[in-house]
């Protein structure tokens, strides 16, 4: 039988990264008898190894707990949690447009970040209610007082009854679920009108195949339903619907106002997209949720096995990471300099970073990647148009009209202190200031329009040493804009080796062709024949360095007791050895592809 | 017929930069000599029927010893693997650790040629490096050796020492071109992991000359020992004619030989089955599996025949003469030129051998890149496809 949809709340929560949000999911669990305390991991939500360590959500999950209300009723919350970061902004949005509520953690030593302000922003554009929570208030550093007026200010949202937690200690956290139940709406729907599901998240299960998480606006599904994909027009046979509690629990059906899972044997996640409405097939919705769009990689890198005989076990590890995450893409890539690997699309930074961790943790590989590109628009004189997202694939210079980057607006929250460095910072980096507001006093809120590419390398690690970890920052992409850009290349004894390959500005190219140069002179160990290093744009050259030639490379002692030690010398080399690319007649080691990513000329 | 070699694994203290087996002189000491002799009849059972080209007694200091137990030593190991009639027998000294009776003790005792370990003949030098003799010290034990009667004298020198010049450098080897010695090893010091000068060096509490001069050094010394009459016949290794230390080339051209003493290394085999084994480097270990008559082996390995023509290479390929073709297809029933075929043309595109038609050889560059070298001769390709038909 359905629950009465007047005692469900579905809500998520918005905190920045370490303000806490895992740690009152967790005591939420206790309280509401969810998990047994002894069955506590630290943080349930975050199951990924990665997800603990960095101490951010990557994947949504959710959970559905019962609540012993003070008016004596019981409700059912379904906790949906989201993943914190700009790289993953969609998936927030639809997350968060499968609740009606959203309770906002902020951490009362910091006070409001950048990142929470964005999806606070997405909340209210998705017209939830927001019910803000004053964490760590048990810590000596904690102004509480401060953090409500600031959440009153720059949010606009009243504050002043937020209950004022300790997550670690439980402090005041049953005051939270009180909120929820007096604040966020019961959700509203009609179980009798035509299946709409919305997908906000989905899984690959090695039994189940993709299961996909949904929260049910209309109607009603249960094992046997016929569902249609209302993106792709695909349909499939509903095997199992279920709960989360948290781990899955199968139950006989979903109805309107209700959050859980549904399995439908599909082959990947790719079928069904974060966005996509589920419909009944036999007795279809006219029109779908509102909000579904494709997303469209933004960053881009080769990534190729160290070791060139690792090909196909790179191959697998993507197509079974990809089967977790469809914003994942991947082509085959051939480069000179690395031989066989992929070109990897990325929904930013963090994702690529992430990934490649994960490469190398789960699969134990070694990986060479390249730098990473953004995707450019380069408009040839014969009026074409071409999507460029690999500097290796950009037309001779001599037949480019023009070309067009992609812009981010950039918010960058930061103590007054650092406004002077932060702003040459986003100079050095091609910003353009818009402007400048006092949060309060000591804090300012700095507008900026900049290059997608010259925040992809090492823009934030800049930013946060530059505000000793104070500052925080958080854009979105707003269209592209005509750029004087230019394809720098790097010549090791006269041959191109195109994994090095950058587009950048034409004003940056001479201070990054030097630093480049410089770096690749440390990192290229000596061989037998001097080494030029060029940095050139077409044909001029606009930096060179040199590696010496090795002089001696022999052990100078070899008696009776030295030789099978000196044989296991060489086969050491010799490991290295299978670790160097080629290029040309020049031997590279892997990791010399990587040390160049780190500069920001 | 085979080589001996005798580890004595004392000294009176460590150099900074040794990583040999080596400690300084305790009461363990006194047992030493009986324990070697114990070990050659040990041995004597496995191998009942060698005879002995050469013989060597290294450390360590083997001097820390007494010259008449050396003696009692060399003359066992005469009864048991007899030695040839032009047999050459080298011993290892410091300075410090011989006195003239001692030396005319050895060489009265059958030992005809003395390597003595001089380094630098720079005193701050030598101190740096924690030596315990001084220049002075060294000239005297050379003065002894050749009254003693020793006609075949090595001096050991070294280069890439911390703070040392290429000028300091050639000037010790000046001073030792006038005492005529037969024979001169010139190392290039290797900063040995664990070494206290390695964790001085990354402690940046003691800086070495960089690469560019210690090639300079090398080059520069190399010349002027050829300048001198000493012909380069190994990497580090430098002769007048005639004196090229036959015990070592036993090694270099991969020929067998036997170990005694405390980490001392053997390699012995016939046809396909070849062995390289070491007995145990804790002398405690090794002086009570001698007193229980057990034999004080710690690792035994056995050598497959490409291994082995590899080590034929890597080893021959460190002598100015190279690889005979004509001895390698006598070891192997195989022509050297077919099974490295691919390294030996790779390193023909680099310009690094010597030609001969007789020998595969490297030329000086060719002996300045061994290493590398040698990484192209690891790939058994061939070999594995000849095995295969």
């Amino acid at each position: 039988m359905a629950y009465d949809l007047s005692r469900i709340r579905n809500f998520s929560i918005i905190a920045h990264i370490d303000h806490g949000k895992s740690t009152l999911a967790d005591r939420m669990m206790e309280l509401t008898d969810t998990v047994a305390k002894r069955d506590m991991a630290e943080q349930l939500l975050d199951s990924m190894d990665i997800e603990r360590e960095r101490g951010i959500t990557i994947k949504a999950s959710a959970v559905r707990m019962f609540y012993q209300h003070t008016d004596g009723n019981e409700y059912m919350f379904n906790l949906i949690d989201t993943p914190g970061h700009v790289d993953f902004n969609y998936e927030v949005s639809r997350a968060l447009a499968a609740c009606e509520g959203a309770v906002l953690v902020v951490d009362a030593t910091q006070g409001i970040e950048a990142q929470t302000l964005a999806n606070v922003y997405l909340a209210v554009d998705n017209e939830l209610e927001v019910v803000p929570v004053i964490n760590k208030v048990d810590l000596p550093s904690a102004e509480p007082e401060r953090v409500i007026h600031e959440i009153e200010d720059i949010i606009g949202i009243p504050a002043e009854q937020a209950p004022c937690i300790s997550a670690k200690t439980g402090l005041n956290v049953d005051q939270v679920l009180a909120q929820i139940v007096e604040t966020v709406p019961a959700p509203k729907g009609d179980a009798n009108a035509p299946l709409k599901a919305l997908i906000f998240d989905c899984l690959y299960d090695n039994y189940k195949g993709a299961v996909s998480y949904v929260r049910v606006f209309d109607g009603e599904v249960h094992a046997g339903t016929r569902i249609r994909s209302m993106a792709t027009g695909n349909v499939f046979d509903v095997t199992e619907v279920g709960v989360f509690s948290p781990s899955w629990k199968p139950v006989e059906s979903l109805t309107a106002g209700e959050v859980g899972y549904i399995a439908a044997s599909i082959k990947s996640v790719a079928e069904t997209k974060v966005g996509d409405t589920f419909t009944s097939a036999d007795n279809p919705a006219a029109e779908p949720l509102p909000g579904y769009k494709h997303v469209n990689p933004m960053v881009y890198c080769g990534i190729y096995p160290a070791d060139g005989a690792h090909y196909n076990d790179l191959k697998d590890a993507l197509d079974k990471l990809q089967l977790n995450d469809a914003s994942l893409v991947y082509e085959h890539e051939t480069s000179i300099a690395l031989g066989y690997g992929f070109r990897c699309g990325f929904l930013g930074l963090l994702h690529m970073e992430i990934i490649t961790e994960r490469l190398e943790r789960e699969f134990d590989l070694d990986l060479v990647t390249t730098a990473p590109s953004v995707v450019y628009r380069v408009f040839t004189l014969d009026g074409e148009e071409h999507i460029i997202d690999n500097p290796a694939s950009l037309p001779p210079a001599s037949e480019i009209e023009h070309m067009e980057e992609p812009m981010v607006k950039a918010t960058i929250m930061t103590p007054s202190a650092y406004v002077g460095t932060i702003m040459e910072l986003c100079q050095n980096n091609r910003g353009i200031f818009h402007d400048m507001t006092y949060i309060e006093e000591g804090r300012v809120n700095l507008h900026y329009t900049l290059p997608l590419n010259e925040i992809i390398y090492d823009f934030f690690d800049s930013l946060k040493s530059r505000s000793r970890g104070y500052a925080s920052f958080d854009y979105e992409i707003c269209g592209y804009e005509k750029s004087d850009l230019v394809r720098l290349d790097f010549l090791l004894n006269g041959e191109i080796c195109d994994a090095l390959s950058t587009i950048v500005h034409k004003d940056r190219a001479y201070p990054k062709g030097r630093a480049v140069a410089e770096k690749l002179k440390d990192v290229i160990p000596r061989q037998q024949f001097e080494i030029p290093i060029q940095a050139a744009i077409g044909s001029k050259i606009i930096a060179r360095e040199t590696v010496k030639a090795v002089r001696k490379d022999v052990l100078a002692k070899c008696y009776g007791g030295d030789i099978t030690r000196k044989k296991k010398l060489l086969e050491k080399q010799k490991e290295g050895k299978k670790r160097m690319r080629q290029v040309g007649s020049v031997s590279v080691p892997s990791d010399a592809f990587m040390s160049v990513l780190r500069i920001n000329g | 017929m085979i080589s001996l070699y005798f580890h004595i694994p004392y000294c009176i203290r460590k150099c900074r930069y040794c990583d040999f087996c080596s400690v300084p002189v305790n009461e363990t000491i006194d047992g030493y000599a009986d324990a070697l002799i114990r070990e050659l009849a040990l041995k004597k059972e496995q191998y009942p029927d060698e005879t002995t080209r050469t013989v060597f007694f290294g450390g360590g200091t083997p001097t820390t010893l007494r010259a008449d137990d050396l003696c009692r030593v060399l003359e066992l190991a005469n009864r048991l693997f007899p030695l040839a009639e032009d047999a050459e027998i080298s011993i290892e000294c410091n300075p410090k650790t011989a006195s003239l009776q001692s030396l005319k003790t050895l060489h009265g005792g059958g030992f005809n040629r003395i390597s003595i370990g001089l380094q630098s003949t720079d005193d701050s030098l030598l101190r740096r490096i924690c030596r315990v003799h001084s220049c002075d010290d060294f000239l005297q034990t050379f003065e002894w050796a050749r009254t003693a009667g020793f006609a075949n004298i090595n001096v050991d020198l070294m280069h890439g020492l911390p703070g040392q010049t290429t000028e300091q450098y050639l000037g010790s080897l000046q001073q030792v071109f006038e005492l005529q010695p037969e024979h001169i090893s010139a190392y290039s010091l290797i900063l040995e992991e664990g070494t206290p000068l390695a964790e001085d060096v990354a402690r940046g509490k003691e800086t070495l000359p960089d690469p560019d001069t210690v090639a300079d050094m090398q080059d520069a010394g190399m010349d002027a020992l050829e300048h001198a009459g000493y012909l380069r016949y190994e990497i580090s290794n430098f002769a007048r004619p005639g004196y090229s230390c036959r015990h070592n080339l036993t090694y270099w051209n991969n020929e067998p030989y036997l170990g005694f003493g405390v980490a001392a290394h053997s390699s012995m085999g016939n046809g396909t089955k070849w062995y390289r084994f070491s007995n145990t480097d804790s002398i405690p270990q090794y002086l009570r599996k001698i007193a229980a008559g057990r034999v004080p082996e710690a690792e035994r390995i056995l050598i497959n025949t490409f291994e082995r023509m590899f080590e034929t290479v890597m080893l021959g390929l460190r002598k100015t003469e190279g690889v005979s073709y004509a001895s390698f297809s006598r070891m192997f029933g195989c022509d050297l030129k077919n099974v490295f075929a691919e390294a030996i043309e790779r390193n023909r595109v680099r310009a690094l051998w010597e030609p001969d038609p007789e020998r595969l050889r490297l030329n000086r560059r060719g002996l300045d890149l061994l290493n590398m070298v040698l990484l192209d001769f690891q790939e058994r390709n061939y070999w594995d496809l000849l095995k295969a038909d």
